[in-house]
């Protein structure tokens, strides 16, 4: 077992030491989980709540049958990852993963470099990633290691500065895969260091709205307005999955019945995910954007609840999300036209659109606008792990197929 | 009967002339300034109302006199006169928020009293007749420019009546700059450098680039002002001031440091006691202009505790009393000090923001 490498190990036998490792991360008392959340805590500044139920979500999400689903449906099987598998009317295929891959995170909340990470191990590749200084990655890759030492070699974690460092020019010469998170810059700067053949997987900072329905309006309550608050505010509106806009179908009276539910959801929501440390800069942001607000709604009317931590604002088909921490944007619409106009017209990249009912009209507006993601409120911020971020493939990346005739 | 503009114009136009207002007089003349900026400023008003104040309730306090964010000036005309009676406007810059607004005047007379007075005693406390080198955008080119006005009036009423303008179409020209200030030099002609943040880092890089390095004349100055927003390069005031200073041969406690923005008619100035360091540089305020720090719901903070600034100018007497700012700083003895954005920052999540969906939209 000690000289085994992760190539000699059947595939479905690493998604069940994957499996096994974040089963141990699920419990809050696990000391790695313990250490990790309180050094997430210090370099996020979120409140503890939210760090613990940022990692519950995580790790409840890696399970063996969620990783087997996802391999299955892109490979046709997790076996093919092992060696040629027959196919009907085609040659017999093996998904032989890449040697190495890179997994960079610039900006991002918690653990999001890890799921493709998780994915390019089973597929047996190598992987290195950028770690935060919260070691989070490292933590877990520790954990993996303990599950079996075939991922002590497979599986680093470095911490390391972004840029010019020489052990990302050697990394993105080698690498057959680079999946990098960040903003439109550092995106750019990475894809140009790559090689030829690389493998480039951006995901670059991204917004979600969201759409309730006409029936959706009638039928909100004090129950759905927590959830879909909840899609607003945790990892304080900063994940591309956050709710940065809710478009209200209906008349002003409706959208003044929507803020007010949404007003008191926010206070209810400051009770379980308190708020925690900000930046003056972003105290100041938020302040200003209060004010503003608070002027608009006196001098042009319009609904401005602020209501302890959160603030509702009606906003304008006019002016883009404030995408501030604590911003409820409500936007009166008549129809999803005028959702798909404001996509268009403020050239918004829409990662996820939350909706009231998963329905036609919703899937055809979400295609509409380029959403990658079309889902019911209060499951935006928990995207299934066999489900694709950023519309990419989870595991196909990390693969090359080998056609045997 | 008396115009009530007029008589306000007359009692600022005291206090800036006399530099002296004590804090009863300056209490007294912003509830009286409030109280007739609501009868004339429509949104304005509305805004007070919504706060609880209006021509019966009059706030007791500075800090109660409701304060616009200097966004509002945006989208919609914050003015106690009809427009067909505004004489200047200034072009506010866009942000974030989108596109710019205005800044109406209907008489340029308070405006222009203000810049001089605090001018005067901030740039040129040693009298010195200067020459202008401005490295600022250019009324002719630019007339909404608050900036360009202000150093032209300068320039034409305070220089020696050579000065010259560098920056056209936001770029710099360094071979006439310098052109003048060799013949400056020449002269020995003290010249006072005028200068947005930006165009100095310009104006360095050309001259380091070149290996140039000019002595001017004693006396000379340089009155920087401005940040890097949307600026592709930024660079540390401690890096810029010392690059300043060696590139263009002037003392470090020789070069300035203006603060104001377009939606004020008043500006403040490094305290002159506090020059002799880049960081931190105390920001003073003349005696119609009052800083406040205040916490995100508008209360006033201590001494010493960061807060936004928010502004009362009592020269603002067209538009608004009270302008509320973004920019953050604290109250100390004798101004403010200005706390710069933390560049080190770490961003914390993928989502989109307001700045990259700009440069996006293009």
């Amino acid at each position: 077992m000690a000289d085994e490498t992760l190539r000699d190990l059947p595939a479905h036998r690493i998604i069940g030491h994957i499996a096994d490792a974040a089963a141990r991360w699920r419990n809050a008392d696990f000391p790695p989980r313990v250490r990790a959340t309180a050094a997430i805590e210090e370099r996020l500044g979120y409140s503890t709540p939210v760090i613990e139920y940022a990692l519950d979500r995580l790790f409840f999400g890696i399970t063996a049958q969620g990783l087997e689903t996802a391999i299955a449906a892109e490979l046709g099987a997790v076996a093919a990852l092992d060696g040629p598998l027959p196919r009907a009317h085609a040659p017999a295929a093996w998904a032989r993963g890449v040697e190495w891959a890179v997994v960079i995170s610039s900006d991002t909340t918690v653990g999001v470099a890890l799921v493709p990470a998780l994915f390019a191990l089973c597929a047996k590749a190598r992987i290195v990633v950028k770690d935060r200084s919260d070691a989070l990655v490292a933590g877990f890759f520790a954990t993996l290691a303990e599950e079996h030492p075939a991922f002590s070699s497979a599986a680093i974690a470095l911490p390391w500065e972004g840029g010019s460092d020489p052990v990302e020019d050697e990394l993105f010469a080698t690498a057959d895969v680079v999946v990098g998170f960040g903003r439109d810059d550092a995106l750019t700067a990475i894809r140009a260091r790559c090689g030829a053949e690389t493998r480039f997987v951006p995901f670059g900072h991204r917004a979600s709205i969201g759409r309730l329905s006409a029936r959706g309006v009638q039928e909100l309550d004090a129950m759905r307005a927590d959830v879909l608050v909840r899609d607003a505010l945790l990892y304080d509106g900063e994940g591309c999955l956050s709710l940065h806009a809710t478009f209200v179908t209906g008349r002003t009276g409706a959208l003044a019945q929507v803020a007010s539910l949404l007003a008191a959801a926010g206070e209810r929501a400051a009770l379980e995910f308190p708020i925690g440390r900000r930046t003056p800069e972003r105290i100041a942001a938020i302040a200003g954007y209060r004010n503003l607000a608070r002027y608009h709604a006196a001098t042009r009317g319009g609904a401005m609840i602020e209501s302890g931590t959160a603030v509702v604002v009606e906003g304008s088909l006019d002016a883009p999300p404030p995408f501030l921490p604590g911003a409820l944007v409500v936007i009166p619409i008549s129809g999803d036209d005028d959702v798909a106009a404001y996509v268009a017209a403020h050239r918004l990249p829409v990662q996820a659109l939350g909706v009231d009912v998963v329905d036609p009209a919703s899937i055809e507006l979400a295609a509409r606008i380029g959403a990658v993601r079309v889902c019911l409120f209060g499951t935006m911020q928990d995207p299934p792990l066999a489900g694709h971020h950023g519309g990419e493939p989870r595991i196909a990346p990390f693969v090359r197929w080998l056609d045997t005739q | 009967m008396t115009d009530p503009a007029a008589a306000l114009d007359a009692r600022i136009l005291a206090a800036i002339v006399a530099h002296a207002l004590d804090d009863d007089a300056f209490l007294a003349l912003a509830r009286d300034l409030f109280a007739y900026q609501i009868a004339g400023n429509a949104p304005y008003a509305a805004f007070a109302r919504s706060l609880g104040f209006d021509a019966a309730r009059l706030p007791e306090r500075l800090d109660e006199i409701p304060a616009v964010p200097a966004a509002a000036f945006k989208g919609q005309r914050l003015a106690t006169f009809p427009p067909e009676r505004c004489v200047l406007w200034f072009e506010t810059s866009g942000t974030t928020q989108g596109s710019g607004g205005r800044h109406e005047f209907d008489t340029t007379t308070l405006y222009e009293a203000a810049l001089l007075a605090s001018f005067d005693r901030m740039m040129l406390g040693d009298g010195q007749r200067l020459r202008y080198l401005l490295l600022v955008p250019e009324p002719r080119e630019r007339p909404h420019s608050s900036l360009g006005f202000m150093m032209d009036v300068v320039a034409e009423r305070r220089g020696d009546g050579e000065h010259g303008w560098y920056v056209h179409e936001d770029a710099l020209n360094v071979e006439h700059f310098l052109d003048d200030a060799y013949r400056a030099i020449a002269e020995d002609r003290p010249v006072c450098v005028a200068t947005t943040a930006f165009a100095l880092v310009a104006l360095l890089d050309a001259l380091a680039s070149a290996s140039y390095t000019l002595i001017l004349p004693r006396g000379s100055r340089i009155m920087e002002t401005g940040g890097f927003k949307g600026r592709s390069r930024i660079v540390e005031r401690d890096e810029l001031y010392r690059e300043a200073a060696h590139r263009l041969g002037v003392p470090i406690p020789l070069i300035v440091a203006e603060y104001g923005m377009t939606e004020l008619s008043s500006q403040y100035y490094d305290a002159l006691e506090s020059r002799s360091v880049v960081e931190p540089r105390v920001k003073r305020a003349p005696p119609w202009l009052r800083p406040l720090v205040v916490d995100e719901r508008g209360r006033p903070l201590p001494e010493g505790i960061i807060g936004t600034i928010r502004h009362l100018d009592l020269a603002n007497r067209g538009s608004v009393i009270a302008v509320d700012t973004e920019d953050l700083g604290a109250a100390v003895a004798g101004g403010i000090v200005l706390l710069g954005r933390d560049a080190g920052a770490e961003l914390r999540g993928c989502s989109l923001d307001a700045e990259t969906l700009l440069r996006r939209r293009g």
